[in-house]
């Protein structure tokens, strides 16, 4: 008998590897299939109408032919104004609560409601919104309101992803730096924000895709059907206009406009998707170039 | 590494620098913005009057949003937009809100007619419906669940009536109710849509389906019902001719709202819509124009909607 053969303990054991394996390859397809196909699929769908004028012309006629240029723009300032505010607010209240609160119950209790602050339902922050800014800081439906709602929205998840990334920079490096005498804020600054920076931008950047993404919240606030800007301008929105949205306008034109061709939604979605994915790239990008200065 | 955070955040100052002085550029070259919010029938009206009227005055900046009826008039009664769009008449409890949080009366402008369409599937045998058994199908404890007890048999054996539905905040749901089930509820159970393109497009892929919308929601893939007041009396189809001629049960006008009396490019606005250009574009829609050159009364378009 070949001594080299294996035993029927070791045969099991390799059976069990290779299902394992499958099982695992096998999940991994389900999951990409699903993703390739109605990532594919829209595309196909899309491809009619997905030309460079798509992007720079107004929709006409009913928003049945035409671009999304107006709505473009507005995604792109409702995106920048609610990070450009959630982001300063978020980031330095994470400081706050990471490097100077003390573990009190207090403390803690705030930890635990921004966690469940992440997790609130964007209508519900929608309803806030129209309360809080359109009628009771008299903001009215404007830009403003609809980018103050997202702020509020992503807020709590900045927090927390910038928290984790405090969390990982090492204890040892704060403490060394307190002992050369620098204070806490020096500390921060020098030492505890550029090593977690990748980290902060990887948590900011990623709510970019759901600002850019949510319909409830500023459709509530300050997004519109339809606005007529002038062709030309890079900046056609006043703070306290309305603006259209990509979200907004896939949602209305899919519920409420009768006869348009499923390749303008569709170019649209494929849109919102590029835009998303190419602001998750850049910042993978920038997280890439940030580590390998060494921060 | 500091230096990077202070080029971070001169960039910041830059982008908000730029932004205001946008915001201040875009002040100069706009006199009026205007903000139209409400009813989801007329959305697609609104939207082809604001694309229009942008040729008509360059100076008014027109927003349309819908989210129905009720929130356009809410939305008016609290001062947050200029024209709210309405596709069932005001009721007088809003306009005692409005006078107790504004002291305001809200104006009412009739800017055209529709006839609330009733569709079936196209394999529907059915033709014709009377405005009773609309109620039975739809108000709470009606009698009628299944379409052999119309007399209809459904291809494919789906039998059960697909009660489609919109949502509370919608005015043509309201005028629904009024109007059709006597101000009685709905019955629970229906498919409520957020607008009236999802329910043509709901009842066009369900053979059992009925809904209603407004007319200018016709496709080829769903039938009108022609409607008909009582049992025994004639039944008319949703057409413009009959909307005119009051023949149609359930026609209502479209009305555009004010909080007291308009400014002066609000008003430049409405009259444009109801002029011979702005009516074209109704009729263009869909919708029927309201008698031009004729004295505009409630009346105007006839049947139930005029009260």
């Amino acid at each position: 008998m070949n001594r080299f053969a294996t035993t029927p303990l070791v045969q099991a054991k390799l059976r069990q590897e290779a299902l394992a394996s499958y099982a695992a390859l096998g999940m991994l397809v389900c999951i990409l299939l699903p993703l390739f196909g109605m990532v594919g699929d829209l595309v196909w769908q899309a491809a009619p109408s997905l030309t460079w004028q798509f992007l720079t012309t107004a929709p006409t006629h009913g928003m049945r032919e035409g671009g999304v240029r107006p709505a473009f723009i507005g995604t792109l300032y409702l995106v920048t104004i609610s990070l450009a505010v959630a982001t300063p607010i978020g980031v330095l209240a994470a400081v706050y609560l990471t490097e100077y609160a003390q573990d009190t119950w207090f403390n803690r209790a705030v930890n635990i409601a921004v966690l469940n602050l992440a997790g609130v339902p964007s209508i519900v922050h929608a309803l806030f919104g129209l309360g809080a800014f359109v009628y009771a800081a008299q903001l009215g439906y404007s830009i403003l309101s609809a980018s103050l709602t997202l702020a509020i929205m992503t807020m709590p998840v900045i927090i927390a992803s910038t928290r984790e990334a405090l969390l990982s920079v090492p204890r040892s490096y704060r403490e060394a730096c307190w002992n050369l005498g620098a204070s806490r804020w020096q500390t921060i600054r020098a030492i505890v924000l550029p090593n977690a920076l990748s980290g902060i931008l990887t948590g900011v950047i990623l709510q970019v895709s759901r600002a850019a993404g949510e319909t409830a919240p500023i459709m509530f606030t300050g997004a519109v059907f339809y606005k007529a800007i002038q062709p030309g301008t890079l900046l056609p929105y006043a703070l306290d206009e309305q603006c259209m949205a990509l979200s907004m306008h896939l949602y209305t034109l899919s519920t409420q406009t009768p006869g348009v061709a499923a390749s303008i939604p569709n170019a649209t979605a494929v849109l919102l998707l590029g835009l998303v994915f190419l602001v998750n790239s850049a910042a993978i990008g920038l997280r890439t170039f940030l580590r390998s200065r060494g921060k | 590494m500091v230096r990077l955070w202070s080029r971070d955040a001169v960039w910041c100052l830059g982008v908000l620098l730029t932004m205001t002085t946008g915001c201040s550029a875009g002040r100069g070259q706009r006199a009026e913005t205007l903000r139209v919010r409400g009813s989801d029938t007329m959305l697609i009206l609104a939207q082809a009057w604001a694309e229009s009227y942008a040729k008509v005055d360059a100076h008014a900046a027109i927003e349309v949003a819908g989210g129905g009826s009720g929130q356009g008039i809410a939305a008016l009664l609290k001062g947050a937009i200029d024209i709210a769009n309405c596709s069932r008449n005001i009721k007088s409890e809003e306009v005692a809100e409005a006078r107790a949080n504004t002291g305001k009366e809200p104006k009412e402008f009739v800017v055209g007619c529709d006839a609330l369409a009733v569709f079936v599937h196209r394999d529907n045998p059915m033709d014709e419906i009377t405005i009773n058994q609309l109620a039975e199908i739809y108000r709470v404890g009606g009698s009628l669940n299944r379409w052999s007890q119309l007399g209809a048999r459904i291809p494919a054996g789906r039998d059960r009536i697909v009660r489609v539905n919109r949502q509370s905040s919608s005015g043509t749901y309201e005028f629904f109710r009024d109007h059709v089930l006597g101000k009685r509820d709905f019955q629970l159970g229906s498919l409520d849509m957020n607008g009236s393109k999802e329910v043509v497009d709901l009842i066009a892929s369900t053979p059992g389906a009925i809904g209603y919308s407004g007319m200018a929601f016709a496709a080829a893939d769903v039938k009108m019902l022609r409607v008909s007041p009582a049992p025994g009396k004639p039944a008319y189809a949703p057409s413009a001719a009959n909307v005119l001629a009051s023949h149609y049960p359930i026609s209502r006008s479209l009305l555009v709202y004010t909080l007291g009396e308009p400014e002066p490019a609000v008003q430049k606005y409405i009259d444009w819509m109801r002029s011979p250009e702005g009516q074209r574009i109704v009729s263009d829609i869909g919708y029927v124009p309201i008698a031009l050159g004729g004295k505009l009364t409630a009346n105007t378009c006839g049947g139930a909607g005029a009260n």
